[in-house]
């Protein structure tokens, strides 16, 4: 038995520190201010500089503490599994039998770089938790990664050959190192530019600055600011936008940049069982997905892209994931029509028909009758309460009818064998291709109105992480739905 | 078109919902004695005597009496060989279906009202989703868990 016990590279102390930092730098800063600023001095010194005093502690307990944690962090091979040690004052043991886990991620961050160091991340079958991953390994050196590798796939194919040493232990890595690999989709720079042009991370930014905004709101002196602001305004509106619209570019520019710095270099290859996702410039990320894990594939066409011919792929693995569901974008951006080819390529048996099941036109109505429920409301508030203008409000209705209709035009379905392909618009169009023995339950909902008008809606929920996804079929022929259903019945389990 | 699924749940379980019902309805009273007291401490405007009362009538109506009837007429399972056929819903219909081979495990649990009226609920996951029906007889629950559990170890294989 090879009992070696391995330790995390020293860098992980550091990373450790830096991320409690990160965490603890926002409270550090508003106690700074807070005691810093408003004392005007007691006379002793101690009282003055408390605020730094107690920065400055904080920081050497979290140099401590990240030094213990490094220290005490240990893994192992053993009875085919992989044992961790680890904890700061209570010592902690979790063992992972080899035969759980489903893949490795590798992240590699700017201070892994210099040190040809990765971080590890293994993700098991059901990790009953929401927490992230079952395990984490900081930061340890390319050669201890593939040894993991090596240990794993070795438990996994059955073969327990006590290996001792070295020589044919690097031989070994060389020959997991380089299986058969196929490069399937790579994301070429045109791709790149036209992805983070047209990213939706804006709005997460925008979100995320108001968050740092709001944080900040205390702090900042509004009535200064507004006697500014009130002097600004009389400098004409023109700045003012100019100033707003110059404030957009920043924003979108940081967007660009940062989908630009993490999807730089995309890379799908098959390995063997697996597909393997590489991409990032600073941080360079590795993902693994058996593809027996893989639950369903979607093809996303937001309209703008649309628009432009291009769509993204993205499939729900059963593994990983937060809480949030395991989307993970498997070709974040694509001319449609190269789609087909390297999806094929990767998923042999899925069958790349365009569904040809339409809605009834009588179904129509549903997907906009409901919304006048809200509209009546809130156009007859906007006209009595700001009478004149306030009709203008009903220029929302065509609008709620004509995107009604254009999603009722946009929904299609199809059974190729045991494949149901279903494709529906929130307000991007998504079509997603769902095996029978993936689908984990069916529902068909009827209301009332449904009932005399003769349709139905359809709706699957499929694994993604640790919680669902489901596709809808909204509003569909009666019979067909019951036809569906009928389908799904028969042998779930092929 | 698709058969109703054949079971019915517990006609207990019209009572517990009944109970549910009054329980809520006691809470609203309390709420409209609360605004009835403050506005004739504050003398708020008369039509709160006149409004309060009628919405506890009409939430009483549709929490006691009607909507646990429709609930209760509606909900029908099935469990057959190789799959589970649920029907609920007051205004929309939804049946679910659950193949065995999907079923990871079968709970069953029991509230002190449940209890009281020896019934019992039964939730159903798959790898993704939870499924329950409410109110059956505790026997019956036991025994359709115990039953839903053998045929889905039958069918046992990997998400």
């Amino acid at each position: 038995m090879s009992e070696t016990r391995y330790k995390l590279h020293w860098i992980t102390a550091i990373i450790e520190v830096l991320k409690t930092a990160k965490e603890a730098i926002l409270p550090i800063i508003v106690l700074v201010f807070a005691n810093g600023l408003n004392d005007v001095g007691s006379g002793k010194w101690y009282l003055d500089y408390l605020s730094f005093i107690i920065f400055g502690v904080l920081i050497i307990a979290f140099f401590i503490t990240g030094i213990i944690k490094w220290k005490r962090f240990e893994y192992w091979f053993e009875d085919n599994e992989l044992r961790i040690e680890y904890g700061l004052f209570v010592k902690k043991k979790r063992y992972i039998p080899f035969d759980r886990i489903q893949s490795l991620d590798y992240t590699e961050g700017i201070l892994h770089r210099p040190f040809k160091l990765v971080k590890v991340k293994v993700e098991t079958a059901g990790s009953s938790s929401s927490k992230k991953s079952e395990a984490e390994l900081t930061a340890i050196t390319k050669e201890a990664a593939s040894r993991i590798e090596m240990e794993i796939a070795q438990a996994k194919s059955g073969k327990k050959a006590i290996l001792q040493e070295n020589e044919v232990l690097t031989e070994i890595i060389q020959a997991v190192e380089e299986p058969l690999r196929k490069s399937v989709f790579t994301m070429s720079s045109k791709g790149l530019l036209i992805l983070a042009t047209t990213s939706g991370g804006i709005g997460i930014i925008f979100s995320g600055v108001g968050i740092f905004l709001s944080q900040f709101a205390e702090m900042i002196p509004f009535e200064w600011m507004y006697e500014e602001i009130s002097g600004f305004i009389k400098f004409g509106l023109l700045i003012v936008a100019v100033v707003v619209f110059l404030g957009f570019v920043l924003v979108w520019g940081i967007s660009v940049a940062m989908t630009f710095l993490a999807y730089y270099g995309f890379n799908v290859s098959l390995e063997k069982e697996d597909i393997v996702i590489t991409r990032g410039l600073l941080e360079k990320k590795r993902m693994t997905v058996p593809l027996n894990r893989v639950q369903s594939v979607r093809i996303i066409e937001n309209p703008i892209r649309q628009l432009f011919g291009y769509a993204a792929v993205a499939i729900d693995s059963a593994g990983g994931g937060g809480a949030e569901g395991a989307k993970i974008n498997l070709f974040p951006l694509v001319k449609k029509a190269d789609i087909y080819g390297p999806l094929k390529e990767i998923f042999p048996e899925l069958i790349l028909e365009e569904p040809t099941g339409k809605l009834p036109a009588r179904g129509k109505r549903f997907f906009y009758r409901i919304d006048f429920l809200w509209m009546i409301p809130a156009i007859g508030a906007m006209t009595y309460f700001f009478f004149p203008y306030g009709l203008l409000s009903l220029l929302i209705v065509p609008v709620i009818v004509l995107f009604g209709l254009w999603q009722h035009r946009s929904v299609a379905y199809g059974i190729s064998g045991n494949q149901l392909t279903m494709r529906f618009r929130n307000i991007s169009l998504q079509t997603a291709f769902l095996m029978k023995n993936r689908i984990q339950s069916m529902e068909m909902k009827q209301s009332y109105f449904h009932k005399r008008k003769n349709v139905a809606t359809i709706a699957t929920n499929i694994k993604s992480g640790l919680s669902t996804f489901s596709a809808q079929v909204p509003h569909m022929e009666e019979l067909e739905a019951d036809q569906l259903l009928s389908w799904y019945e028969k042998n779930a389990r092929i | 078109m698709r058969e109703q699924p054949v079971n019915q749940i517990s006609e207990k379980g019209l009572k517990v919902w009944r109970l549910y019902g009054i329980i809520e309805t006691g809470f609203l009273l309390l709420g409209a004695i609360g605004a009835g007291v403050l506005s004739y401490i504050f003398e708020g405007p008369w039509w709160i005597y006149a409004v309060t009362p009628v919405l506890v009538i009409i939430f009483a109506y549709f929490f006691i009496y009607l909507f646990p009837k429709l609930r209760w007429m509606r909900w029908r399972y099935e469990v057959r060989e190789s799959e589970i056929e649920l029907q609920h819903g007051i205004f929309i219909v939804k049946r679910t279906l659950i193949p065995m081979v999907r079923v990871q495990h079968v709970d069953t649990a029991q509230g002190p009202i449940l209890r009281k009226y020896n019934l019992a609920e039964i939730t159903i996951s798959t790898a993704a989703t939870n499924h329950t029906i409410p109110a059956l007889v505790m026997e019956e629950a036991d025994e359709l868990r115990s039953r839903i559990s053998a045929l889905a170890r039958v069918a046992e294989e990997d998400v």
